[in-house]
């Protein structure tokens, strides 16, 4: 017997005051949505503590799509903090749904989102407190179909097993088919395996049951995965092809709790192509596709009347790239004066273009600029195709300090193909250039204030990317290179920040490995990993101690490069961008080439929109 | 200051903490309150600087899990929006247990609320547990503990001490039916000294009340008490006032007032 669909929030509420932070659990915010003429029910869950998950623009967009749909009612969920997930088991109370209040094992469908690597054991810490099977295999006929998707479902095999239907690509078209088929088959009466193979003939579903991982001689070093009964050889990502149809304004819950992003987010555009080739994001949500300008001023006045937000954010992988953001951000800056309302943008261009922007939206008050040249000399930047100049650089950070920045950060990666020890002490060099010339530009009385940061974080090979067959450099390599770096930095007010080489290590593992790593993300669990994104939650022992009960070598897992022949573990996923692609960028790496933006210049032949059969879509001319 | 942005009218505004929002803190609260009052899309005035903000301001905090059936706020507005309809668009834009029961225009330099306040009436609703207790009971170690003067507790790792003889003004203990819920109605003094936390003197009743629990240290705040004589508790802001030069109490939406009519004082507490 499935659990009842009843409100069990009598259960939790005499545990709210024993928590940090009740208001994470009350629900009752203003814009929720449901459906009660609903008989289909789906519960969206974001793997980390409500004000985390709260902002994420894509559980926003599914749940106002789905709310949408004739017979559908989607609801959210985020996971307990320890504290609370704790007093829970102890109360016997199973993981409950916020609008309703009730078990999240009592829905239909429940949608996993994988915002990032990190995430993984708190899939398993959702699914045991709900009480559903960590194991697909395990589930049975009355246990709801447990769905993903979200960014990293690029390489999904390390969690396949514990996920019955995984939706690659953008979920705005996709979820609402998979949720209505799934709808049709219950009602016809179809078991679970009949249910999974159909939802397989969807686009864009990868039904990890219907797929055997062969292993061996030539199979990979984690095998690659096989089809059975049908299923596609490879699974394309979903791609919306006319993104300026979409609803610019899906956001509609104004949370009480104080979020890390606590405002009006408006995507005004998607896709970025400037081809970073250590880029995730940048390859798998091509084409660029923009919104036009009108459509986005009118949705920041639209959202703002109905949230009450005193923030808007014009968000995507490159808000300053849009073709007409100029002409955008005095629209809205015209339209909110004397409102007390802000617009941000979340990352800068690294020219004086970008600062040029930077500076429309931040009004009298300058807070910091960050910075991302990702790395420190002209060859290295070559080699990751970041298309910036030393000149690029010195401009932009002379034009934030001349328009009153007194506050600095400079972001890069170690660990890079490639990279020497010269490159490490460039990312000092620049570090103390850009130093200099903040004194030299400051007025004499102002130089107290100036603040220069370097956050070097380690670079990690990800799937569907040109740097899908490197290894990560070893981590004591990673922690020599980053005491390479404090030395190297002259100037003492310079101040350095490194991530942590531990983190970096599992997140390598995580990206990399094949589904033989799943029964180490369960033996962690079971060892308490949960909240691993979280600092001073992670701590690599209990990794460790799981890897070895498995039998992997979590250094090797992370460190050993493919060759460009070996089968991959997500070779059966495609983000629509070319293997041959991939591989061709990965060469002009090697030699130093560079490679031009297809949305300011012609194609480059990526692939993307001769399979997917969309095109990039401009509002204007890019500068 | 540009004409748009100066504040030319003030209007206060009573309304309620209900339900589970109760469990928001007051930080979440004052968000939450801007929040409405734009959605509302009342001309409010915006601070000058360099950080522009909402001009609003709010009562003393409530603590996190106690409701309110008077709690107020003022906003500073630019143009004059007629009070039936400035309310109603208050009350389309906020969630229901937050819902704004009243508003009225006041003077623009009228003192801020936490100045203004100085009275303040809890209710408490005890459900008892393994004890009977009955209303004279508990009516005798209210008055027993009022009579030693103070509390020591603990809060964030400090000792503290409740002055009840500047801060509980009186209290009154009743119940309706004899197995059911007790209700004991607090008036107390908001002062430079200090106020009146229920949850330190319904920890201290809780004490009293079970001899034969064993507690360690001093009371600590919590926010929410465990207890040991209650299985359940709840605290309801139920009034605020401004107290007059001659002791009389004025509801704060009339306290600054500028009409010729006599001012009425319509509700002082039956204490």
């Amino acid at each position: 017997m499935r659990m009842p669909y009843e409100s069990r929030f009598a259960e939790i509420e005499p545990l709210l005051a024993r928590v940090e932070k009740p208001s994470r659990y009350i629900d009752h915010e203003w814009g929720t949505l449901t459906n009660a003429e609903a008989d289909y029910r789906v519960c969206l869950i974001y793997p980390d503590v409500y004000e985390v998950g709260l902002p994420n623009q894509g559980i926003a967009i599914l749940y106002s799509v789905l709310n949408k749909q004739e017979g559908i009612s989607c609801e959210r969920g985020y996971v307990p903090w320890v504290d609370m997930a704790d007093l829970m088991r102890e109360a016997g109370v199973p993981l409950l749904s916020l609008e309703g209040a009730a078990p999240v094992a009592s829905f239909d469908a429940v949608g996993l989102h994988i915002p990032h690597e990190m995430a993984v054991t708190n899939l398993l810490e959702t699914l045991d407190l709900a009480g559903i099977p960590l194991l697909s295999a395990d589930r049975g006929e009355d246990d709801p179909i447990v769905l993903a998707g979200g960014p990293s479902v690029y390489n999904p095999e390390p969690y396949a097993p514990f996920i019955d239907a995984i939706l690659i690509g953008e979920g705005e078209e996709h979820l609402p088919e998979v949720c209505q088929a799934h709808r049709r088959l219950r009602d016809a009466g179809a078991p679970r395996a009949e249910i999974l193979r159909a939802l397989a003939d969807i686009p864009g579903t990868y039904v990890p049951s219907l797929y055997d991982i062969v292993v061996g001689e030539g199979a990979g070093a984690h095998g690659h995965a096989v089809p059975r009964d049908g299923a596609p050889a490879v699974v394309h990502k979903r791609v919306v092809a006319d993104f300026g149809a979409t609803d610019p304004v899906p956001q509609s819950i104004v949370p009480y709790a104080q979020l890390v992003h606590d405002r009006l987010s408006i995507e005004v555009l998607r896709g970025c192509a400037r081809g970073c080739r250590f880029c995730q994001a940048g390859m798998t949500y091509r084409p660029v596709r923009e919104r036009t300008s009108d459509q986005i001023v009118s949705a920041v006045v639209a959202g703002l009347e109905r949230t009450g937000y005193d923030e808007v954010s014009l968000t995507s992988l490159s808000t300053t790239d849009h073709s007409c953001c100029t002409a955008v951000l005095d629209r809205l800056n015209r339209r909110l004066e004397d409102t007390g309302i802000r617009v941000s943008i979340p990352s800068q261009r690294l020219d004086s273009f970008g600062i040029d922007m930077a500076a429309r939206v931040a009004g009298e008050k300058k807070g910091g600029l960050t910075f991302a040249p990702e790395a420190g000399s002209q060859r290295l930047r070559d080699i990751i195709n970041k298309n910036v100049t030393e000149d690029d650089l010195e401009r932009a950070t002379r034009a934030a300090f001349e328009a009153g920045w007194r506050r600095c950060k400079l972001y890069f990666m170690m660990g890079l193909p490639g990279e020497t020890d010269e490159d490490i002490v460039a990312i000092a060099e620049l570090a103390d250039r850009t130093y200099e010339l903040a004194r030299e530009v400051v007025p004499k009385g102002q130089r107290g204030g100036i603040s220069v940061s370097v956050s070097c974080s380690v670079f990690i090979p990800k799937a569907s990317t040109p740097f899908q067959w490197c290894g990560q450099t070893p981590d004591e390599e990673v922690k020599r290179r980053q005491q390479l770096l404090i030395h190297s930095v002259r100037n003492r007010a310079v101040r350095v920040h490194y991530h942590d080489a531990d983190t970096s290590l599992l997140e390598a593992v995580l990206s990399r490995g094949g589904r033989d790593i799943a029964p180490v993300i369960l033996g962690a669990w079971r060892r308490g990993a949960r909240f691993d994104a979280w600092t001073e939650q992670f701590d690599l022992a209990r990794w460790e101690e799981a890897a070895a009960e498995a039998g992997i070598d979590l250094r090797a897992v992370a460190g050993t490069p493919y060759g460009l022949d070996e089968p991959l573990p997500w070779n059966h996923i495609s983000s629509g961008v070319s293997k041959g692609y991939l591989a061709r960028e990965y060469r002009r790496a090697l030699d130093g080439i560079t490679t031009p933006d297809c949305s300011r210049t012609s194609c480059t032949g990526c692939g993307v929109c001769p399979t997917l059969h969309v095109d990039n879509i401009l509002a204007g001319d890019r500068k | 200051m540009s004409e748009a942005t100066q504040a030319r009218f003030r209007a206060r505004i009573r309304y309620i903490k209900h339900g589970r929002l109760a469990y928001l803190g007051h930080l979440e609260l004052a968000h939450t309150i801007e929040r409405i009052v734009r959605r509302a899309q009342l001309p409010y005035a915006v601070t000058q600087g360099f950080s522009p903000h909402m001009r609003v301001g709010f009562t003393s905090a409530l603590p996190v899990g106690t409701s309110s059936d008077a709690e107020y706020f003022d906003v500073f507005l630019t143009d004059y929006v007629a009070a039936p309809e400035a309310l109603a668009r208050l009350v389309a834009a906020a969630p229901e247990d937050l819902a704004p029961q009243e508003l009225r225009y006041i003077d623009l330099r009228t003192p801020a609320l936490t100045a203004e306040i100085t009275r303040t009436v809890y209710r408490v609703d005890l459900s008892c547990a393994r004890l009977r207790i009955t209303a004279a009971q508990l009516e005798g170690a209210l008055r027993v503990i009022a009579s030693e003067g103070s509390i020591p507790y603990v809060r964030s790792g400090k000792a503290k001490t409740l002055d009840l003889v500047s801060t509980l003004v009186g209290f009154e203990v009743s119940r309706h039916t004899e197995a059911g819920p007790c209700t004991i109605v607090l008036d107390t003094r908001i002062s430079n000294d200090g106020a009146l936390r229920p949850e330190i003197l319904i920890a201290a009743l809780d004490r009293a009340l079970t001899p034969d629990v064993e507690f360690e240290g001093p009371i600590v705040s919590t926010g929410i008490q465990e207890l040991h004589a209650f299985s359940r508790y709840s605290v309801t802001r139920t009034a605020q006032y401004v107290e007059d030069a001659d002791g009389s109490l004025l509801s704060p939406l009339r306290a600054g007032e500028t009409t010729s009519a006599p001012i009425s004082v319509s509700s002082v507490p039956s204490l």
